[in-house]
C-alpha cells in the first residue's frame, strides 16, 4: 500500500449524507417496514438474528438467484452479503437445487450416516490437509467442538483467543468480540470480556485474549500459565473486523508456540474456508494447524459445519471417551448440498475466476481511492475483501477503534440506494464474491462507491 | 416373574449379532472406507452402533433401506424427527419450491414471522427466536434465563440430556458412583474436554423430586437465574413425570425470581401439538424446540414470555447465527407446522402410542419378565427394571444387557429401533407396521424366557 496524501473526512458531512441517503431509501422498504411490525409480535425484536437487524431497518428478503436477491418491496440487488458469506456458490445454484430436490424425495433425516459422507471427507482432506473429520450445524457449534477437543487431549482448561475475533456464540468462546475500549483492559494483557450478558463472568476466566499479529503477545500468555492451556484458536484472517490479513510467518509462528507448550492450534476458517482458497487459509498461508473449523460456504445454503483434525486428536472420539454428537450431524440434506458444493461447484476450476473478480474489484476501488484521496485502502484475498477506512494499515483490533462507523454505514448507504446489498454493521466494508458474480457486478460496486467517495470528499 | 438366565442371554446376543452382521456387508464395507476420512466412519458419535453402524440409504414414510438394502419400519425416526414420516410429499414440495428460490441470506423472512406465530398459538408463548438444533435452542434458553435474571446459577435435572454446549454438557451420560448422594447429585461432565468450571454455574436435582428444587433455592435461591428440564426426561429412555411435580416448579422458581425452562426439544410437537403445557398443564418461562418441528431439516427454536424475551426483543442480549430463521427450514417448518402436524394427526398419534405401548406391555406379561414401559403419547420406551424409573437413577438400574438383546431382536425383524433412546410412532406408522415391532418383543420374550 502507497503512502500518500489523503483527506479527512468531514464527519458533519458524513452526518448530513446518511440523513440525505435514509430519506432516500426508506421509501423503497416500506413494505420490510411494516412487516418488521408485524414480525415483533412474536419474533423477538422482529428478527431471527440480532444482527439481521441492521440500521437503518431490517430487510426482508423474498428470493435468490444468482448473484442477485429481491426484497419483499420487488427492490433487486446484487447481493456482496451472500449471508455472512455463506452463498459463495451463489443463491440457487442448478448443481445444489438439484442435490437437494433430489436428496428430499429419498429422505433427509435418518440419524444414521449415509455415503455422501466418504467424498465430503475426502474432499475436505484434500483441501486442508487434516485427515479426519465430523459433522455438526453450524459454526457455532465447530468451534465448540474444537476447544473441547483440545481441552479432551490435553486435559487443559485454558483457551487463547485472538481480541476481535469471532468464533460463534457459544460459552467458552463469546468473549472480547467486539469489546468495548472502556472495558479491553491494556493492550500488553487485554481483558477477557463477555460479548453478551447472561454469560457468567466466571467463565470468562479460562480464556486469555492477544492481539492478532503479535507473537511475542501470544508467548507471553503460553508463559503465563504454562501447563495450563489447552490451545489456541484463531481466525487465521481476522474476518470480523473487515479484513485482516495475518502478517508472514505469524500463522506459522503460532503453530510453533502452540506445540512448544503442548497445545493445540484450531484455525476457525468458517469465514475463509472454501472463500479465500480451494483450501481455505491452510492454502492460502501454507500453514497446517491441528484443526480446521467450518461451516458457511461448504453447505451451499444449508445449515452445516464441520471440523477437521489430525488423528492424534479424533484419537479421543475414535475410541469413544469423547462423544462428538448432535442430532443432525451429517445429516442428508446438508450432506447432499454440502458434496454437490465442493464437488460440482467449489472446484480448483472456480477460484482462478473468483481471484480474477477479486483483482478487478481491488483495482478499481483502489482507483477511486486514489482519485480522491480516501483515507482508506483496499485488502482481502479471494472472495473475501474490504474497504478498510483507515489511512494506516489495520494489523489488529485495536488498529481498527479510531475508525467511525458512520463511514462505513454511510458507503453501504450509497451501496443499498445503488442496488448493491453489503453485509450490514460492519465497522468495516466487507464484501463476498460468488462464482455468479459477473464483471458487470463488480462494476456496480465500483461506481456506488465512487459515487460515496465524490460525496464525502468534494 | 420369570428368571432370566443371563448365560441365556450372552448366547442369543452372540447369535443376533452374528446375524445383524450377515445383514450388513456394505455398511461393514463402507464403514472401513468412510473411516479414512470421518472420525469413526461417521457424523456423529452416536451414529456408531454396536456391532455395526447401519448406513441409511433412502426413507419414505414409515419405512427406511440401508445400503444392504434391508428394509425397516423406523421407530428410531432420527432420535424423533420425522414424526411427519420420511419424504412426506408436503415436505419435499415445500424443499423443493424454496431451494429454487434461494434457501439462505442471513436476512429475515418472511416465513420466518408465520412459523413464528405457529409456535406462539401452540406453545402458548408470545415471542420466538430461530436457530440450527436442539443444542443451539438450549444454550440460548439458559443464555436468556440468565440475562433476564442477571444470575449465574442455573439448575438442572440429573439425567436430562440438553445438547453439546459447554454450560450444560453435564450429569446426563455418567457413572452414577461418580455423581454423589441421589438427593444432592454433583455435576459431572458428560464427555472429556468439558471443563470442570462450567459445572459450578450448575446445581444438580433428581427428577420427580420437588424437595430437591426447593432446598437449592433454600440456600441459593437468589443466585438461581433458573431450572431448565426436559419436562419428561427421553434420553435415558423415557420418565414420567409424576403428577404434581411439573406443575408445581414454576411457582416455587418464580418464588425466589427465577425462572423455568422446558427443553421440549424431544416432547414438542410430539407428546401433543402444544407439546407439555397441552399435556400436563405446566406453562414454563421459556421452550426450547427443534428435531419434530422442522420435518426433517435442521432446525431449533427458543420461545417464551414477554418479560423472559425483552432482553433479546430489546437487544440488551444479542442472540445470533448466522442461518436462524433460514428460509429452508423455516418452509418446512412451516409445512409441518400448518399442514402435517394437525389435531387430527395427535388423535391418531396418541391411539396409535397407546396401542402400541399396550401390544408391548402385553408380551411382558404374558411372558412375566420384570420390564415396563413408560410411555406418553407416540414416544416411549421399555426399562429392563421392575417398575417405571422415576428419576435417572433408577432408569440406568435396569439390565443393560437384556436391553440390547431385547433391541437386537427388533433390529433382525425389521425394526429400526434406537438402542437406549424412546420410539417414535410417526403418522405414516400403519397397525401392522407396530404389529412387527411387537411381535419382535414376543420373539424375544419367548428366547429369553425358554
Amino acid at each position: 500500500m502507497a503512502v500518500r496524501e489523503s483527506v479527512e473526512i468531514d464527519l458533519d458531512r458524513v452526518d448530513r449524507l446518511i440523513q440525505e441517503q435514509e430519506a432516500e431509501l426508506e421509501p423503497r422498504h416500506r413494505a420490510s417496514i411494516e412487516y418488521r411490525k408485524n414480525a415483533e409480535l412474536h419474533v423477538a425484536g422482529g428478527v431471527a438474528s440480532s444482527w439481521q437487524d441492521a440500521p437503518p431497518h431490517a430487510i426482508f428478503i423474498d428470493r435468490g438467484d444468482g448473484s442477485r436477491i429481491w426484497d419483499i418491496d420487488g427492490n433487486e440487488y446484487i447481493d456482496y452479503h451472500l449471508g455472512y458469506g455463506a452463498m459463495v456458490v451463489g443463491h440457487a445454484h442448478p448443481a445444489i437445487v438439484e442435490a437437494i430436490q433430489r436428496q428430499a424425495s429419498r429422505g433427509t433425516h435418518f440419524a444414521q450416516p449415509t455415503r455422501d459422507l466418504d467424498v465430503i471427507g475426502e474432499n475436505l482432506a484434500d483441501r486442508f490437509s487434516l485427515p479426519l473429520w465430523r459433522f455438526c450445524n453450524s459454526g457455532t457449534e465447530a468451534t465448540l467442538e474444537a476447544a473441547r477437543l483440545m481441552r479432551a487431549k490435553t486435559g487443559r482448561d485454558r483457551l487463547i483467543k485472538i481480541e476481535g475475533t469471532y468464533h460463534g456464540h457459544h460459552d467458552s468462546l463469546m468473549f472480547s468480540v467486539i469489546p468495548d475500549p472502556e472495558l479491553m483492559g491494556p493492550r500488553e494483557h487485554p481483558v477477557t470480556v463477555p460479548q453478551a450478558p447472561g454469560i457468567p463472568q466466571a467463565f470468562a476466566d479460562l480464556v486469555r485474549v492477544v492481539p492478532f499479529n503479535d507473537l511475542a503477545a501470544a508467548r507471553q500468555a503460553f508463559e503465563e500459565r504454562p501447563g495450563e492451556v489447552a490451545g489456541m484458536i484463531v481466525e487465521p484472517a481476522m474476518m470480523n473486523c473487515g479484513v485482516v490479513l495475518p502478517e508472514p510467518g505469524y500463522l506459522q509462528g503460532l503453530a510453533d508456540l502452540c506445540h512448544e507448550f503442548g497445545a493445540y492450534l484450531a484455525f476457525d476458517e468458517v469465514k475463509t474456508g472454501a472463500a479465500l482458497a480451494y483450501g481455505g487459509a491452510v492454502e492460502a498461508f501454507g500453514v497446517v494447524p491441528d484443526i480446521v473449523c467450518l461451516a458457511k460456504a461448504m453447505g451451499g445454503g444449508t445449515p452445516c459445519g464441520a471440523i477437521g483434525a489430525t488423528e492424534e486428536l479424533f484419537a479421543l472420539v475414535v475410541g469413544g471417551e469423547y462423544d462428538m454428537a448432535g442430532t443432525f450431524n451429517g445429516n442428508p440434506l446438508t450432506m447432499a448440498a454440502t458434496r454437490a458444493t465442493l464437488t460440482r461447484v467449489l472446484t480448483r476450476d472456480a477460484y482462478p475466476a473468483l481471484d480474477r473478480l477479486h483483482g478487478l474489484l481491488h483495482e478499481r476501488l483502489s482507483a477511486v481511492i486514489e482519485r480522491h484521496r480516501l483515507p482508506a485502502y483496499v485488502t482481502g484475498l479471494g472472495a473475501k475483501g474490504s474497504v478498510i477506512y483507515s489511512p494506516t494499515p489495520v494489523r489488529e483490533y485495536r488498529d481498527a477503534l479510531g475508525i467511525d462507523e458512520r463511514i462505513t454505514y454511510l458507503a453501504w448507504l450509497f451501496q443499498q440506494n445503488g442496488g448493491v446489498f453489503k453485509s450490514p454493521w460492519s465497522k468495516q466494508e466487507t464484501w463476498t464474491l460468488s462464482v455468479a458474480h459477473t464483471d458487470g457486478d463488480v462494476q456496480r460496486y465500483v461506481e456506488n462507491f465512487e459515487t460515496f467517495a465524490r460525496a464525502v470528499t468534494t | 416373574m420369570t428368571d432370566i438366565d443371563p448365560a441365556r442371554v450372552a448366547e442369543l446376543t452372540e447369535r443376533e449379532r452374528a446375524r445383524v452382521a450377515e445383514r450388513l456387508p456394505r455398511s461393514i464395507a463402507f464403514a472401513k472406507r468412510a473411516s479414512q476420512s470421518l472420525a469413526g466412519g461417521v457424523a456423529c458419535s452416536w451414529h456408531a452402533l454396536d456391532p455395526f453402524t447401519i448406513y441409511g440409504d433412502r426413507g419414505a414414510g414409515s419405512r427406511m433401506w440401508d445400503l444392504d438394502g434391508n428394509a425397516y419400519v423406523d421407530l428410531h425416526a432420527g432420535y424423533g424427527v420425522m414424526v411427519v414420516g420420511h419424504a412426506h410429499p408436503k415436505v419435499v414440495e415445500a424443499v423443493r419450491t424454496r431451494v429454487a428460490l434461494g434457501t439462505h441470506f442471513a436476512m429475515p423472512v418472511e416465513d420466518t414471522v408465520v412459523v413464528a406465530e405457529l409456535l406462539a398459538e401452540r406453545f402458548g408463548l408470545p415471542l420466538w427466536r430461530f436457530k440450527n438444533s436442539g443444542s443451539e435452542a438450549t444454550m440460548d434458553a439458559c443464555r436468556i434465563m440468565r440475562a433476564a435474571t442477571g444470575r449465574d446459577l442455573v439448575i438442572k435435572v440429573e439425567g436430562c440430556y440438553h445438547g453439546s454446549s459447554d454450560g450444560l454438557a453435564f450429569s446426563y451420560w455418567i457413572d452414577v458412583d461418580e455423581a454423589g448422594p441421589a438427593d444432592r447429585p454433583v455435576p459431572v461432565p458428560n464427555t472429556a474436554g468439558v471443563a470442570e468450571l462450567y459445572g459450578r454455574a450448575l446445581r444438580v436435582v433428581p427428577f420427580n423430586d420437588l424437595g430437591a428444587v426447593e432446598r437449592v433455592l433454600d440456600e441459593d435461591g437468589d443466585r438461581v437465574a433458573g431450572m431448565i428440564l426436559e419436562p419428561v426426561p427421553m434420553n435415558v429412555g423415557v420418565i414420567e413425570p409424576e403428577p404434581g411435580y411439573l406443575q408445581g416448579l414454576a411457582q416455587l422458581l418464580h418464588g425466589y425470581g427465577a425462572l423455568l425452562a422446558f427443553d421440549e426439544v424431544k416432547t414438542g410437537a410430539t407428546i401433543a401439538a402444544g407439546g407439555a403445557r397441552e399435556r400436563f398443564g405446566a406453562t414454563p418461562d421459556v421452550v426450547a424446540l427443534a428435531k419434530a418441528i422442522g420435518g426433517g431439516v435442521p432446525i431449533g427454536a427458543v420461545g417464551g414470555t414477554e418479560e423472559a424475551m425483552r432482553v433479546l426483543a430489546d437487544g440488551t442480549m444479542e442472540g445470533e447465527g448466522t442461518f436462524n430463521g433460514n428460509p429452508l427450514s423455516m418452509a418446512a417448518a412451516r409445512v409441518v407446522l400448518s399442514e402435517i402436524l394437525t389435531p387430527d394427526a395427535y388423535v391418531r398419534l396418541e391411539e396409535r402410542g397407546r396401542s402400541y405401548a399396550d401390544g408391548v406391555r402385553g408380551v411382558f406379561d404374558r411372558h412375566g419378565l420384570s420390564a415396563t414401559v413408560s410411555a406418553v403419547g407416540c414416544r416411549g420406551s421399555v426399562h429392563q427394571r421392575a417398575g417405571a424409573p422415576r428419576n435417572f437413577r433408577e432408569a440406568v438400574d435396569a439390565d443393560a444387557d437384556i436391553a440390547t438383546l431385547a433391541w437386537l431382536f427388533q433390529i433382525n425383524a425389521g425394526v429400526f429401533m434406537p438402542s437406549g433412546d424412546p420410539w417414535t410412532i410417526g403418522i405414516a406408522h400403519s397397525e401392522d407396521d407396530l404389529a412387527r415391532s411387537v411381535e419382535a418383543f414376543d420373539a424375544f420374550a419367548t428366547a429369553i424366557t425358554a
